[in-house]
């Protein structure tokens, strides 16, 4: 039998790049193309609109100004500094509290549970990821602020506090997912090669896998912080909004107002084309500079970060290490690392000043951190392992006070009528049939405008192009889109898909907005999935002399899938848990009939849950029931995310 | 890697994205397939949509379940959004009807200038506190004296001794915008006020703060907050829509729907439908204010 | 048991989930000695020497029944801890495993966790250690540099410094050669032969020339079994099992 060998390999010819080559090649370009372009129209239409606001009012009075007075008489005051002070403030707080938590639980999952455990933790944390902001929100409001009134004796617990822990626990799930990624594709040989030395299981950690994993760390805190800043919906309903400056500045129980939040309370009101239009655009574009700001930095520093401990990347390719030296003598760095500590500790001790429970815990760790050297590895390796339980424990706690307070007061609610008739007296009766519906009409549309689209630019700018200029581009263009605030597509989606383009509130406009939301992330993690496909499979079957879309799409792809469909399937539990976006869009409040055409508006349950929260009174039984609904919708999706991860990882290796 | 597994994978992929787009299909046709139950055969389906303020939707909605249950050939469908949003959406001929729970300001009047508004009802603005707080009627320069921050202490105001907490609703909101001008006389509000994006926000808060002060439509008082009535002339009124139908309690403003030129078709039978008796008793229903006989 | 023996196995088995991958293996291993494993891939030799300072501990779903004695103790003993244990006897990796730290923090990684802090002794420590693996002079001008920035050999003799810095008594090597070339072969071989005078080595090959070029003792596994236990020149000369000649002969393998 002879080997069956392609034609021009017998032929002895050398053809150039087959037509189908160049036409699959241009198909991808178009598609990063269209990624760029929408991804730029998006960032242009902000400026646009939020200009006027600095050319009449002046840059300084809006930059500077400490007033934010829209209804102002008869001046009105457009000054941003409350705002950008609330962001900042309850940002640092949510990071304060998610960091510690969240890298203690990363390493408890990844590297000290026994599997049982993990198998149980890790999806848990997963669906923390899952529970749609409304329902963060609509908890915090009742149950948190409550909380804290009660327990800071304090008149009202709607607080820069409150903000800060809705979304530390927010930004959890994110930090603990990528930081447990990344420790856990530190290479064993490390961990042996220091255990072999004598050290402990914690030396080990801190000393070797930690530091390994500090650029997946950074990155992790960077996303979890950019999850914190641009999140809406949920940090409107606990911070109080009143636009002033904490004072004293380190008053964790004054309310504040963030700069998302601003957004999302005053932009359903506000007049077209009013100045307070304007300012409100204005915001949206400080708070795109905010984010754009703080990937920079985090960019710089992971890069740095990556070339010094290079090969700590070794899940992905074999990237030969970078051969330049540390930049920080050792002696420097011990230095340095001390004032890190100190500057971390204080950081989360000034928020907690006056605070004793926390105060306490400070102190507690101050003491551990003054007499940790004294302290033999062994009863070191206790406290922390104890620290860490303690921080995974909480984790689960969180997760489980969350669940069961709204599992407990929607269940009762739930039956089959609910799920299949449409809503009578205003959803105070009836069900959330064509809300159901609706939803997942969204979703299948964002996915399938989102997804082609995201994964064949991913592919194009992975596998077709060097890193370059146009990569840079579109990676920065992704990370603003990604760190920018939902209801600020919800407003292009308004301006440019209902009104520009004459779509109507539409189903159509809602599955293009929330496909325009997802389309980052879905680049983002195709491309990290390409990533970690080693570069020796490419250069095995390109030696074999299959073209470059061959070895894409039979090498590349392929031990990709599990990575691209979890990407997939977490935007789509996050569209289908997004109010903001389709809030000018796509949905009415009820309807009897299913939409017949793309061009009619829809139910959604996320809206349908603001609505029945906020302005039907007496809805409270229909409340929790939609919440539980579109709880376990969300937690469906990622469900199906998670087993299809854990098969194709039980299955893939190399 | 496996020979065997690549081509699995691949029809994995495959296999969901035509998922996918079979559901998508599925989805419209199953939509498109279905009969509208309730059309009546050899007349035409008509269709109109309101966009706009959410404090006007429940009123608005209400009427059109009660208006299509006897009309089976309307559609009316129900928006939300915000009033802004509702006025531009007539504006631009987006939605057929706009609702809005202020008036068309400057900017407005000037960009969309064929607009016509009609007052459906009134809506009574009532200020409430936690049912705990004990404080007896207050006069409107009480009133506006805890929104400018004057007082600080219920005590002040011959309450229990407990700091006052302010909660309003955000700058961009038609009731606060109402409140500033019918209650502040357009004075500024204290920097330190809670601000909440809806009614049910405001309430929420006030039913689980003891200090706190809000202010709401009459819908949403309830066992969990306590209405504070209003000394007019050293006479209390309890803000009900009684009392506001009777121009007694002084603080109730308009709700309007707004349309891009004269009412027509089936937005105008939906507006007389809502200004006739049946559609003022559904108004009073939601706790909103009829227009009455003046 | 010999007096200078300085570990001793008795009837060790061990399983991988439900893989037995060692079949009752009893061995007596001298001390200040070289002592090679042989065998084809997959007979255990490498799970073995893996026993010795309780590597397989980590691996999840291995199962450990017998004796692993060391100066008289059981090692898998309950009281017994594995981290003073490894400080003892070190390891060799097969593919070369600086951490991505420099050159100086990877030799003065071990003497660090173990609590020495003064700056002077770890210089000393470091340089001492670095000597012994015969690299110090290759590298003493770029200490602060990545111990990344090493070739193959380099980094292999920089995780042999490591291993000294601790100070073990037993340094155990899994194929220490195999990712290497035949220069920097001989010199690790070399380095071997240094190091015998003052440590017990136990070294993993494939590599039967090798063994015989640097073991004093070789014993041969095959399938999870010790076949034979000897003096090197013995059983490379005359083996008294059967498999084991075959196996060094070039028979099967």
């Amino acid at each position: 039998m002879t080997l069956p060998l392609p034609r021009q390999a017998k032929q002895g010819r050398l053809i150039p790049a087959r037509t189908g080559e160049t036409l699959i090649r241009l198909i991808l370009l178009s598609c990063a193309g269209i990624a760029i372009v929408t991804i730029f129209f998006i960032l242009a239409f902000l400026i646009r609109d939020g200009y006027p606001v600095l050319s009449e009012t002046g840059i300084t009075s809006f930059l500077l100004g400490t007033e934010w007075n829209p209804t102002g008489y008869p001046v009105e005051k457009f000054g941003i500094v409350p705002l950008v002070a609330g962001t900042l403030c309850v940002t640092l707080g949510a990071m304060a509290i998610a960091v510690p938590l969240g890298i203690a639980c990363a390493i408890c999952v990844a590297r000290l549970a026994p599997p049982a455990v993990r198998a149980v933790v890790k999806p848990a944390i997963e669906l923390l990821a899952g529970i749609p902001s409304v329902v963060y929100g609509f908890f915090g409001l009742i149950v948190l602020t409550d909380w804290i009134r009660a327990t800071f004796g304090v008149p009202s617990g709607e607080s820069w506090l409150a903000g800060s822990i809705i979304l530390g626990i927010m930004a959890l799930p994110t930090i603990i997912s990528v930081s447990e990624d990344a420790l856990s594709c530190v290479p064993r040989e490390f961990s042996e090669g220091s255990l072999a030395l004598g050290a402990t299981h914690w030396q080990t950690i801190s000393r070797v896998i930690v530091p390994g994993a500090l650029p997946g760390i950074s990155a992790a805190v960077i996303l979890g912080m950019g999850r914190a800043i641009g999140e809406t919906m949920a940090v409107l309903m606990v911070t109080g909004n009143a636009a002033i400056v904490p004072s004293p500045l380190w008053n964790v129980l004054s309310p504040v107002r963030t700069l998302t939040g601003t957004l999302g309370i005053e932009m359903g009101e506000v007049a077209t084309g009013s100045m307070h239009y304007h300012a409100l655009f204005g915001v949206a574009v400080v708070l795109l500079v905010i984010t754009l700001a703080v990937n920079l930095v985090a960019t710089t520093i992971i890069g740095r970060l990556r070339e010094q401990y290079a090969p700590g990347r070794p899940c992905g390719n074999a990237v030969p290490g970078s051969r330049r030296a540390s930049l920080l003598s050792p002696e420097m760095r011990e230095r340095a690392k001390i004032i890190l500590l100190v500057a971390v500790l204080s950081l989360i001790g000034l928020p907690a000043a006056g605070i004793a429970g926390y105060a306490g815990c400070v102190f507690l760790f101050s003491l551990v951190a003054l007499s940790w050297r004294r302290l033999s590895p062994r009863t070191t390796q206790k406290i922390a392992f104890f620290f860490i339980s303690a921080a995974t424990a909480t984790v689960l706690l969180i997760l489980a006070v969350i669940l069961s307070d709204i599992l407990v007061k929607g269940l009762p609610a739930l039956s089959f009528e609910f799920l299949t008739e449409p809503p009578r007296d205003l959803g105070r009766s009836g069900g959330i049939f064509p809300a159901i519906v609706g939803t997942l009409y969204l979703v299948a549309g964002a996915i399938g405008f989102a997804l082609p689209l995201g994964i064949g630019a991913a592919i194009y700018l992975s596998e077709y192009r060097a890193e370059g200029k146009l990569t840079k581009i579109v990676r920065t263009g992704t990370e603003l889109l990604n760190g920018t605030p939902s209801i600020v597509f919800g407003l292009f989606g308004f301006a440019f898909l209902v009104l520009f383009l004459k779509f109507g509130v539409s189903l159509i406009a809602g599955q293009i907005t929330l496909g325009l939301m997802i389309l980052p992330t879905v680049i983002r993690t195709t491309e990290e999935a390409l990533k970690g496909v080693p570069v020796s499979l490419r250069e095995g079957s390109l030696a074999l002399g299959a073209t470059q879309w061959q070895t894409v799409s039979r090498v590349v792809i392929p031990p990709a899938v599990p990575g691209i469909v979890t990407g997939a399937i977490l935007s789509i539990g996050r569209a289908a848990g997004e109010t903001a976006p389709i809030l000018f869009t796509a949905v009415v409040f009820s309807q009897r009939f299913l939409p017949d055409s793309p061009f009619s508006p829809v139910m959604a349950l996320p809206y349908h849950l603001y609505i029945l929260a906020t302005n039907i009174p007496g809805a409270e039984a229909n409340k929790y029931a939609t919440a539980v609904v579109l709880l376990l919708l969300v937690i469906l999706f990622y469900a199906i995310a998670i087993g299809i991860r854990t098969h194709y990882q039980k299955n893939t290796h190399w | 890697m496996n020979g065997m597994r690549n081509p699995a994978s691949i029809a994995t992929l495959l296999a969901l994205i035509l998922v996918m787009a079979l559901l998508a299909c599925g989805c419209t046709q199953q939509a498109g397939s279905q009969p509208p139950t309730t059309t009546s055969p050899g007349k035409t389906r008509e269709s109109i949509t309101l966009s706009g303020s959410t404090t006007v939707l429940p009123v608005a909605q209400a009427a059109a379940d009660a208006y299509m249950n006897t009309h089976a050939n309307a559609e009316i469908m129900v928006i939300g959004g915000g009033s802004s949003v509702g006025i531009q959406a007539a504006g631009e001929g987006t939605a057929s009807i706009g609702m809005s729970s202020r008036d068309l300001k400057a900017e407005e009047k000037t960009r969309y200038p064929g607009l016509v508004s009609t007052v459906i009802g009134n809506d009574g603005i009532a200020l409430i506190v936690h049912p705990s707080n004990t404080v007896g009627p207050l006069t409107l320069e009480q009133v506006k004296g805890i929104y400018q921050g004057k007082y600080t202490n219920w005590k002040d105001l011959g309450g229990p001794d407990m700091a006052i907490v302010v909660a309003g609703r955000d700058s961009a909101s038609g009731t606060r915008e109402f409140f500033h001008e019918k209650v502040m006389n357009k004075e500024d509000f204290v920097a330190g006020q809670l601000e909440k994006n809806s009614n049910g926000a405001v309430k929420q808060t006030v039913a689980q703060t003891p200090g706190a002060i809000g202010y709401v439509g009459l819908g949403y008082i309830d066992g969990t907050v306590r209405a504070v009535p209003i000394l007019v002339n050293g006479t209390p009124i309890e803000p009900s829509v009684r009392m506001v139908l009777d121009r007694k309690y002084p603080i109730s403003r308009p709700l309007i729907l707004v349309t891009k030129g004269e009412p027509a078709g089936l937005a105008k039978d939906y507006i007389t439908f809502l200004l006739g008796p049946e559609g003022q008793k559904i108004l009073e229903k939601e706790g909103f204010v009829p227009l009455g006989q003046a | 048991m010999s007096p200078d023996t300085i570990i001793a196995t008795d009837r060790l088995n061990l399983w991988y989930g439900d893989t037995r991958a060692l079949v009752d293996v009893s061995m007596e291993i001298p001390d200040r000695k070289v002592t090679a494993l042989i065998g084809p891939s997959g007979c255990g030799k490498s799970t073995l020497i893996r026993c010795f300072n309780r590597m397989n501990d980590i691996l999840p779903g291995c199962r450990i029944e017998g004796k692993v004695m060391y100066h008289g103790e059981n090692i898998y003993d309950n009281g017994s801890d594995p981290v003073s244990l490894r400080r003892r006897i070190g390891m060799v990796f097969q593919k070369p495993n600086p951490f991505p730290k420099s050159i100086y923090e990877n030799v003065a990684y071990g003497p660090r966790v173990h609590g020495i802090r003064d700056r002077r002794t770890l210089d000393s420590i470091v340089e001492e250690s670095l000597r012994r693996a015969a690299l110090w002079d290759e590298v003493r001008d770029r200490l602060s540099r990545s111990a990344l920035s090493l070739s193959g050999g380099q980094q292999q003799r920089l995780c042999i410094a490591r291993t000294l810095a601790v100070e073990p008594e037993v340094i155990l090597m899994d194929e220490p050669c195999s990712a290497l070339d035949p220069i920097a072969t001989a010199k690790v071989e070399g380095l071997i032969d240094e190091l015998k005078k003052q440590y017990c080595v136990i070294i993993v090959t494939h590599n039967m020339q090798q063994a015989a070029r640097v073991s004093d003792y070789t014993g041969f596994m095959y399938l999870g079994r010790l076949i034979e236990f000897g003096g090197t020149t013995q059983i490379f000369e005359s083996p008294r099992d059967e498999l084991t000649e075959n196996y060094i002969t070039g028979r099967f393998g």
